[in-house]
């Protein structure tokens, strides 16, 4: 029998009463590869059925576990199969009736957003790949809960840039079509370098073809926690500051590991992987941008913010491997911009630039994340951002991803309410410098000597 | 089947506040097999191990009546699993 000292019992009752520890969520990946049938309107009906079959008792069980621990789970999700190749369909309507029947099925089993309305492009386009494509806009401006997310670079095939390309004009589209609510479309739509196949976490969430039938994926969570623990050591050095992150983050992680186990044994699912990831809400005290300012800087983007962030990730990483032997997903530290309030006032006085995110990126995963552009923003300057990300990602071996919303008639400076746990935040300005000459040339940046390691 | 949980109660310390906890749990059929309390600044702190038989009571009629308990006489009140503090802080 393993024995408890009081001081752990309290500092577990703390850590979940006073600092926001909770499992960020419990997402289910559904293998949909026998949904497939020549009517897309049959494949939807199957799609819908699968769904509902496998994750109809997930709320249930998280629920019982969260009563059993006492530690909230906050988000139970689902992902599937990238849809593109599930539909083999080359029409753009097919796609949307599919969506809808995803949309269904997650309002049937009483889950906030469902993943994997997807396409793997990085080395070319199928004809179902560019139909789901071309959907995306209608799909998600049609729907509430479903995420889409398309891979259009990786280290070992280097980036799409037509793809690229494809998707600023995407982007654009889902903004004007969702205008009326903030362009709130984009941010359930995210461009990928090197997207893992077992993410449990929106808008990037599917169920890649390496997965099991069904599975279950845990995100962990507590920027609080770390961030307390930070603020309590004011003297201590980096590297006795590290050695505190990893112990804290080894226990964050020993809950998802627990729930992760349980709840994979209660929904006869094959346990997939812990997520090592510390994800901020826009809730105070939830924050990335206040570990980074309990370390010393007074803004998110002052001098020293990437080598801070280089240290966060890593003693995070370090810890939680520790704890579990199941890493996986994106496990790298998120910089959203609207859904951590510190990092959106920071943004709103001018200490934080779209630049700095960029730097970063290159240090922790997901990238430019949940940041809102002026609603003008040219298609090529949009896709060079997201070329500039996706190159981080192929370089460095790493997954990136761009969630930009270009909100439709808004400025550089305006204000943008976003609601619930997609936050608020500024406007950001990109730089105006033409790149249309460079975005015009097309095709692929060939991968990388990276990409050659065998 | 037998299940373990652990109870912490935390607030303003005043007189038979272990008594008053001790007393739902017994009342919900359910045995402590250990405890320890202390009291600093005014604070009180209890832990409590706590067993009962799933067929007698079940782990959230304990929590309500715990909570009932709690809000009468100004604690805070925390009924879990043994298994979250077992896993979390050890492989």
């Amino acid at each position: 029998m393993v024995f408890i000292t009081a001081d752990e019992i309290l500092e577990t009752v703390h850590m979940i009463r006073s600092e926001n520890l909770d499992v960020r969520a419990v997402t289910m990946g559904i293998s949909l590869d026998d949904c497939a049938e020549r009517d897309p309107r049959r494949t939807a009906e199957r799609v819908r059925a699968k769904i509902v079959r496998r994750a109809g008792r997930l709320v249930a069980v998280a629920d019982e576990l969260q009563e059993k621990y006492g530690v909230p789970i906050v988000n139970k999700r689902v992902a599937v199969t990238p849809i593109a190749e599930v539909a083999g369909n080359d029409d753009p309507e097919a796609y949307i009736t599919i969506a809808r029947a995803m949309d269904a099925a997650a309002d049937d089993v009483g889950i906030d957003f469902i993943g994997g309305f997807s396409a793997l492009v990085q080395k070319g386009f199928t004809r179902s790949d560019a139909a789901l494509i071309e959907s995306i806009p209608e799909a998600i401006g049609g729907t509430r809960r479903v995420c889409s997310s398309v891979n259009v670079a990786s280290t070992r095939a280097g980036i799409n840039m037509d793809a690229v390309v494809r998707m600023a004009d995407v982007v654009l589209a889902t903004a004007k079509q969702t205008a009326a609510d903030g362009s709130i479309g984009c941010a359930k739509v995210v461009v990928f370098c090197n997207a893992p196949e077992d993410n449990p976490f929106m808008a990037g969430a599917m169920h890649g073809s390496g997965e099991p039938e069904v599975s279950i994926n845990v995100a962990i969570s507590g920027p609080g926690v770390v961030r307390n623990v930070v603020a309590a050591h004011p003297e201590a050095s980096l590297i006795e500051l590290a050695d505190l992150i990893k112990r804290t983050t080894f226990k964050i992680t020993r809950v998802g590991e627990l729930v992760a186990r349980e709840a994979s044994e209660m929904l006869d699912a094959q346990m997939g992987i812990i997520d090592l990831s510390l994800a901020p809400t826009p809730a105070v005290g939830d924050s990335i941008a206040e570990i980074l300012q309990s370390m010393g800087l007074e803004h998110p983007g002052a001098p020293g913010t990437t080598a801070a962030l280089a240290m966060l990730n890593d003693a995070v990483k370090k810890g939680g491997t520790m704890a579990t032997s199941s890493t996986g997903g994106l496990s790298g530290a998120f910089i959203p911009v609207s859904e951590d309030a510190a990092m959106a006032r920071a943004a709103a006085e001018g200490a934080l630039s779209i630049e700095k995110l960029e730097a970063m990126t290159a240090v922790c995963s997901l990238g430019l994340d949940m940041i809102v552009v002026p609603g003008d923003t040219p298609r090529n300057a949009l896709a060079g951002v997201m070329a500039d990300v996706m190159a981080i990602g192929m370089i460095n071996g790493k997954t990136t991803g761009a969630r930009l919303i270009p909100a439709y008639g808004k400025k550089a400076g305006d204000w943008v309410s976003l609601g619930g746990l997609f936050g608020e935040g500024p406007v950001m300005a990109l730089s105006t410098s033409r790149n249309d000459a460079f975005v015009a040339r097309g095709g692929r940046i060939p991968a990388p000597l990276q990409g050659l390691t065998n | 089947m037998r299940s373990t949980v652990i109870v912490t109660a935390l607030g303003l310390d005043r007189h038979g506040l272990l008594a008053r906890v001790a007393t739902t749990i017994a009342e919900q059929n359910a045995n402590v097999d250990d405890v320890s309390q202390t009291v600093s600044n005014g604070m009180f702190t209890m832990i409590m191990f706590v067993s009962f038989d799933q067929s007698e009571t079940t782990m959230a009629e304990l929590k309500e009546a715990l909570a009932r308990t709690g809000e009468e006489i100004g604690l805070q009140i925390n009924v879990q699993h043994e298994n979250i503090f077992r896993f979390m802080h050890r492989i």
